[in-house]
């Protein structure tokens, strides 16, 4: 047995259990708070008043004319079309048609901009409270020990995260200090999550991220953008729009086909 | 049985018994590439049960094939794989948790 080994041998006596247990407690009871706290602090999505909505909607409207217009005839489509175009150019759907041209108002002037912003701070503090108050409270308390081998090597550019407050120049990585195991329990613990509080919980902060990249834009013709321009957009849009339909010909095609046959 | 309802149900299989692998690796006592071996194998017959027991009847009910698991995931790929990256973590912590309490 070499030295290093030995090292670790007398280091890693059973205290180590007064150090992974309470961390993991707290860690898993810090999830489960989290899940508790986003499910509280979550309020329900405001409605918007119908001229809103309707510069919103009458957007989407032009987008789903122009993914699908081949399921409709020349006719149809035209009259869709000349309709939007008119409609966007004069600016119908705007919510204030009077403010039309005048550039946008500054976002953080506007509450419903504003409450959107707030929820995202109220979740981004569910994260970074209880993560900064765990990561001082380990360093408070079990800075220096060595708890924990891992079962798999590691190469030696991990020994100064691993080993933070370990002063040993050559143990090996593997031998892990008291915050690593946080950092495994910050990732590993999703599946008690699962156990305790069911696959759509909040309490892994992974999840969040995944989450909030997943979303789609919520700037999508909300505030910061001008509405008017993004219709003068779609208009210019819908006019190249060269039409065909799948029902073009369609009957010298099934007579073709019958013809074969 | 929909999709989406299984889109919920396969992870949280994966999540859960990746973790047991994890047990299961470290009282074994592995090390390096044998316990994510073990993990690898344990996770394919996991996931073979699961289309033997759960997809496999209602497939063949709607006359579909063997190995075709478009009844309810969008791609084989998504449906043999899809656990493992998920249950990685999971599998770790427990391993490392009790092989540190069994070995050291």
């Amino acid at each position: 047995m070499s030295d290093q080994d030995n090292i670790g041998e007398i280091s890693a006596d059973h205290y180590s259990y007064w150090i992974l247990i309470p961390i993991t407690i707290v860690m898993v009871q810090t999830g489960v708070l989290r899940h508790y706290a986003s499910v509280l602090l979550q309020t329900a999505p405001k409605k918007q008043d119908a001229p809103a909505m309707r510069e919103q909607r009458s957007l989407g409207r032009g987008v789903a004319l122009r993914s699908n217009y081949h399921a409709l005839s020349k006719k149809s489509f035209e009259s869709r079309r000349d309709y939007l175009i008119s409609a966007y150019e004069n600016g119908d759907f705007l919510k204030e048609p009077e403010k039309k041209g005048q550039p946008p108002a500054n976002p953080m002037s506007d509450p419903s901009a504003m409450d959107g912003m707030m929820g995202m701070m109220k979740n981004n503090m569910a994260m970074m409270i209880p993560n900064t108050l765990i990561m001082s409270w380990i360093n408070a308390f079990f800075s220096g020990y060595v708890t924990m081998k891992l079962p798999f090597p590691l190469t030696i550019k991990f020994k100064s995260m691993l080993q933070a407050g370990v002063q040993t120049k050559d143990m090996d990585p593997r031998w892990m200090s008291s915050i690593s195991w946080y950092f495994l329990c910050i990732f590993g613990l999703q599946f008690v999550y699962v156990f305790l509080l069911g696959s759509d919980n909040a309490a892994s902060q992974l999840n969040q991220q995944m989450q909030a990249q997943q979303m789609p834009n919520p700037m999508m013709g909300g505030p910061g953008q001008d509405p008017d321009k993004q219709f003068k957009a779609e208009a210019e849009n819908l006019a190249v729009v060269d039409h065909y339909s799948v029902l073009d010909d369609v009957e010298g095609r099934l007579l073709a086909s019958l013809n074969k046959a | 049985m929909s999709i989406e309802r299984e889109n919920q149900i396969h992870p949280i299989v994966t999540d859960l018994t990746s973790s047991l692998f994890g047990v299961t690796a470290g009282i074994l006592g592995l090390e390096s590439y044998n316990g994510f071996l073990l993990y690898l194998v344990l996770s394919v017959i996991t996931t073979i049960f699961v289309y033997v027991v759960k997809v496999l009847p209602e497939s063949l009910s709607e006359g579909r094939s063997i190995g075709d698991t478009q009844r309810f995931f969008k791609g084989a790929l998504q449906f043999w794989s899809g656990g493992l990256a998920s249950g990685m973590p999971g599998f770790v912590l427990t391993w490392t948790l009790f092989y540190g309490l069994v070995r050291v």
